[in-house]
């Protein structure tokens, strides 16, 4: 299953509710400012740790992912281009790729596959369908999902939240790669309309 | 991310966004759909990181060089010299520049009160030197490496670098609710055997004496301050004879004020 089963979420600041400090923060950081990484982390850590673990279920190691990413972030900060995208973008951006680095990774498979149990190529496409939904905090994100046809949010929730890549979501679903490709894309494009982002 | 810009998930690896992957044609398209992904990774439920953590990362930042703003992938083991950030400093610190050396040999100055220009200083040499030294540096279990951890994860640390006038340099971590602050060399000299490195705070003129040390032929030592720190003190280091001095005897081979 890849919904969340732990409770222990907390309100926070959203970094999202002000990405100018974000932004700044992280432009500080590219100075050598080590108070500005460590407000930063504070900003950010919890929700960096929220889609890691998502990602990779294993507590330990998500943490592992976040120190290694936060520590790329202080030796890289001066790379980040606010005119590109925002602070926070690039930020979970790293953290994604990285928690899915990890996953892919032989232990860390065998360790997720037992506590997810969704890796089952034989199951079948309804239960994979059910077994991906996604518990989500944003009303407005919900509702965008709900937008979506049931295809698009499958590859959607699979590809980003299961971070499967398009090969395993095209087996797992027991499509053709370059049908699940479509999908995404397509449920992304429309998340995007739906979500209002500015980008 | 722009909509407009290029669909290469490449453009973020150069970004530092994480290792190579193999499955390029089967992954994620950050560049494409980052801003989405971003209101998608913000629904998800946040988890708090354990406190300690933030502590071992803090105390990594304090010893990991930043690279500069354009360059090539970040080298697997940083460089032991020190990396000034090539990146602009903030504003209001141009009025602020490095102490020179002359200022850190000036024995006269350094035993007198802070003055403004030695803080906006310090404020600049924190700003270009990010970090300094390598993680090698310390063995775990190491007790200096736990102290200096808890200072770097302190709320209101301070980090000083400035170069030692014999070579090599100092970087000065301190917090005041702490009390506690710790000197990182980096290339200092192996001295004879009857001499000792000295460190002393001073306040208000004062010299208080802060512990003895000598350095290996590696010449990089972490030496954490005996007695309190005080936020606005100056840190001290001279070359005395190995048993000690009670007040400094040499002129100091690096001098290194702290903001109030």
């Amino acid at each position: 299953m890849l919904v969340l089963v732990s409770t222990d979420s907390e309100a926070e600041r959203d970094p999202l509710a002000s990405p100018d400090a974000a932004n700044a923060l992280l432009q500080r950081v590219a100075t050598g400012d080590q108070r500005a990484f460590s407000d930063l982390y504070d900003l950010t850590a919890s929700r960096m740790l929220g889609l890691v673990r998502h990602v990779l279920k294993d507590h330990s190691q998500s943490e592992e992912v976040v120190q290694e990413v936060m520590l790329e972030i202080w030796q890289t900060a001066a790379r980040f281009d606010p005119n590109k995208g925002k602070a926070v973008t690039w930020m979970l951006t790293m953290a994604h790729r990285r928690a899915i680095d990890r996953v892919r990774s032989a232990q860390s498979s065998r360790d997720r596959d037992t506590k997810v149990g969704i890796r089952d190529l034989d199951r079948e496409f309804d239960s994979v369908s059910e077994s991906v939904e996604i518990r989500v905090e944003h009303d407005r994100v919900e509702k965008a999902l709900s937008r979506l046809t049931d295809l698009q949010r499958q590859a959607v929730e699979l590809a980003y939240y299961g971070g499967y890549s398009h090969s395993e979501v095209a087996e797992m679903l027991s499509v053709p790669i370059g049908t699940v490709k479509t999908r995404l894309r397509d449920g992304m494009i429309r998340l995007r309309e739906e979500m209002g982002v500015a980008s | 991310m722009s909509r407009s810009e290029s669909h290469d998930p490449i453009d973020l690896r150069r970004l530092g966004a994480g290792a190579a992957d193999t499955d390029v044609e089967a992954e994620f398209d950050y560049a494409e759909f980052g801003d989405v992904a971003t209101e998608l990774a913000l629904a998800l439920p946040p988890v708090s990181p354990s406190p300690d953590l933030k502590a071992r990362l803090m105390s990594q930042v304090a010893v990991t060089p930043q690279l500069p703003a354009q360059a090539v992938e970040p080298a697997p083991t940083a460089g032991l010299s020190p990396v000034p950030s090539l990146a602009p400093a903030a504003s209001s610190a141009t009025d602020a520049r490095p102490a020179s050396p002359a200022e850190q040999r000036a024995s006269a100055r350094w035993f007198t009160r802070t003055s403004a220009t030695l803080v906006a200083a310090a404020a600049a040499v924190a700003l270009f030197f990010g970090g300094v030294v390598s993680a090698n540096l310390f063995q775990p279990g190491d007790d200096a490496a736990q102290q200096l951890a808890a200072i770097v994860a302190a709320p209101d640390v301070q980090t000083v670098a400035a170069p030692v006038s014999d070579g090599g340099s100092a970087t000065l971590v301190s917090s005041e609710s702490l009390g506690l602050s710790a000197m990182v060399f980096e290339g200092l000299p192996e001295l004879s055997d009857d001499e000792a490195y000295a460190l002393w705070y001073i306040t208000d003129g004062q010299p208080t004496p802060a512990g003895l040390f000598t350095v290996d032929a590696d010449g990089q030592v972490v030496q954490v301050l005996d007695g309190a720190f005080e936020a606005g003190t100056i840190v001290g280091v001279t070359v005395e004879p190995s048993t000690g001095s009670p007040a400094p005897t040499t002129t100091p081979i690096v001098a290194i004020p702290t903001q109030a």
